[in-house]
């Protein structure tokens, strides 16, 4: 428990000091500011398509105590409106990756085990500015999220339990920080031969973390295994499958994003993301944990401004 | 200087869950990995009571057989038969190089012999699907072999099957060595065999750590088909090597009055098994529920019993003894 508040703590301190150093260079380059007084108020509507390569992995304790390390994409698409003092944003994201059983090395006959893992994610957002941390270079806002994923497990030699399905479901506290780091005057570079000619160009460096308040999970039953109630053809895997699945309220879940944002003279912009998101949800009987390094790309398409 | 930060932050994120997650437990060693497999079927497995089995004597007996430098081969030696003392076909233990199991139908004698059948019986069979079927007696009898509830099988397979043997007598289901497979082909095929929503028996499933923690009783009802349906006579031939599904189609026949069990009892294993993994990626699998008849006696395990016992006799090969006597109680 002593290192969980450690790390929280130095993801806290990290933060706090990565504003402090932004806070200082901001004095230097406050009169470089692009953007007008009376259009920063104005909010920006975009389109965000973003896709990315995924390095996940998960530990289901209900079937084994392995880990399962993976590699796969995810596919999103969300709907932001971001205004100088307060933005949101709506996200649907779809994950698959194939997975690897963490095995030992054996002095006999190697075993190793494969996995499919799934993820489908609704995430919803909504921030605030704080103004005693932001200045004209750098916006900090706080807020909440709430973010809902399911997961589905396919994993054949884990036979009648080769079917593995999770609800995350949480409430989440939410501080960004986006730190302006345009080019604000056209820049030449002398290499010799080449002198390449930088024009001015809008860019942030946006810094994201969710951190769970209200952590609820949708784990299986005490065997993980069922012949639940048949009504002959009638019955319903669904509900066959869900039907000794309980929630709890425990475990905790992360998830950061560190973005650089690049704009385009016509409104769009593309971003390249690194995210890293972890999750422990002890259920009621046993736990299910899991991590994922993400590094995604984002096409931003600027759909209207008012 | 910000840019510092910045990378520090992604080396620190990208190994967090380090951190918060508790260590890896993947592991070699075989007294941890004989601990982990005798713990987890001390917590989920189904039986114990039934079958008397003593489960800390069994770690009592087995444990000090293995040492940290058990060979892989020796491991699976002694939790194999760790396993077997459970005297469960649901109970396996998978590796590489090898698969436990108990062998449940090598307690009672054989009563099957496909070429007497083929040869004798049903040479011009129709194979639809996965069964194999046609007439016996003079026309008087439908024949329909089910060899696995692995195997699925459509609507309009069935109601082919049913129309063609509509003006028999009785039909005869051959399920001797079906050993099992898709619990939802049980209710599938019975569903051709009842006229209204029929309860025919429970199922309960571990959900404590004392070993008679169990859930409340689950209904398992079978519902008519919407297809063709045959409410004559049916007889159903079972022997020890009718398992797990096959035995849970012998309990809810015994609930059903125009269905007749023939042969020897069914192998046993009523119980659903699961699947885990142990520390050293091997994996295993063992019952975590029983079923029960209407009047909620559990005998399933042991076995379904017939209501006419029957033995095939081997002395004669082109005789089925007890498709005969199947035949007989159908035509007399």
């Amino acid at each position: 428990m002593n290192e969980i508040f450690k790390c929280a703590l130095l993801t806290l301190l990290m933060s706090v000091s990565s504003l402090a150093i932004s806070q200082e260079d901001s004095l230097r380059t406050n009169e470089d500011n692009l953007q007008p007084a009376e259009e920063i108020k104005l909010s920006n509507y975009y389109t965000l398509l973003s896709a990315g390569l995924t390095h996940p992995l998960f530990r289901d304790f209900a079937t084994s105590p392995l880990f399962y390390d993976g590699l796969g994409i995810n596919l999103n698409a969300s709907w932001l409106r971001r205004a100088e003092n307060r933005e949101r944003i709506f996200m649907i994201d779809f994950g698959i990756s194939g997975h690897a059983a963490r095995v030992p090395k054996s002095d006999f006959i190697q075993p190793g085990a494969m996995a499919i893992f799934g993820t489908f994610s609704l995430f919803y957002q909504q921030l605030w500015k704080l103004e005693v941390l932001s200045n004209s270079k750098n916006n900090t806002k706080i807020g909440g999220a709430v973010v809902l994923t399911q997961h589905v497990r396919a994993n054949p030699s884990l036979q009648n339990n080769t079917m593995g399905l999770e609800n995350f479901s949480n409430l989440m506290a939410t501080v960004q920080w986006t730190r302006d780091v345009s080019r604000t005057q056209t820049k030449q570079l002398n290499l010799w031969l080449i002198k390449p000619v930088f024009k001015p160009v809008k860019r942030d460096l946006r810094i994201l973390f969710n951190l769970g308040v209200l952590n609820f999970n949708y784990r299986p039953g005490y065997a993980y295994t069922y012949d639940s109630e048949i009504q002959g053809m009638e019955t319903s895997p669904v509900t066959w499958a869900f039907s000794n699945y309980k929630w709890s309220l425990n475990g905790y879940r992360f998830r950061t994003q560190v973005e650089y944002v690049k704009y385009l003279p016509n409104g769009n912009a593309r971003s390249w993301s690194y995210l890293w998101e972890s999750a422990h949800a002890p259920g009621k009987h046993e736990p299910f944990q899991m991590a994922s390094h993400r590094i995604q790309y984002t096409i931003y398409f600027h759909t209207k401004k008012r | 200087m910000r840019y510092l930060y910045i990378i520090l932050a992604i080396f620190f994120f990208s190994s967090c869950e380090k951190i918060l997650f508790k260590k890896d437990r993947g592991s070699v060693d075989p007294i941890e990995n004989f601990d982990y497999l005798w713990e987890e079927v001390d917590k989920k497995y189904s039986y114990f009571e039934l079958k008397n089995v003593d489960w800390n004597q069994v770690r009592a007996t087995y444990r000090p057989l293995l040492s940290e430098n058990s060979s892989e081969e020796e491991l699976f030696n002694v939790m194999a038969s760790m396993l077997n003392e459970l005297r469960d076909d649901h109970t396996n233990l998978i590796t590489p190089f090898n698969v436990s199991k108990y062998n449940v139908s090598l307690n009672g004698p054989k009563n099957y012999r496909v070429r007497t059948i083929d040869e004798f019986y049903i040479p011009n069979a129709w194979q639809t699907g996965a069964f194999k079927h046609d007439f016996l007696h003079n026309g008087e009898v439908g024949y329909i072999r089910y060899a696995s509830f692995m195997s699925n099988f459509s609507n309009s397979q069935m109601n082919l099957i049913l129309e063609r043997y509509k003006d028999t007598k009785g039909i005869i289901l051959d399920l001797r060595e079906n050993g099992g497979g898709s619990i939802f082909n049980v209710p599938a095929l019975l569903g051709r065999f009842v006229e209204g929503k029929t309860h025919v028996g429970y199922s309960i499933t571990r959900n404590g750590p004392n070993h008679n923690d169990f859930s409340e009783r689950e209904d398992f009802y079978i519902t008519p088909s919407s297809g063709i349906k045959y409410t004559k006579p049916v007889i159903v031939l079972i022997d020890r090597g009718s398992y797990s599904a096959t035995t849970l189609f012998a309990l809810a026949a015994k609930a059903l009055p125009q269905m007749t069990l023939v042969g020897d009892a069914t192998g046993g294993g009523g119980g659903l098994p699961n699947g885990g993994q142990l520390p050293n990626g091997w994996t295993y699998r063992f019952s975590v529920s029983q079923i029960l008849d209407l009047q909620g006696n559990n005998y399933a395990e042991e076995g379904v019993p017939a209501d006419i016992e029957v033995a095939f006799d081997w002395s004669d090969l082109t005789k089925d003894e007890i498709l005969d006597r199947a035949i007989e109680e159908i035509t007399n």
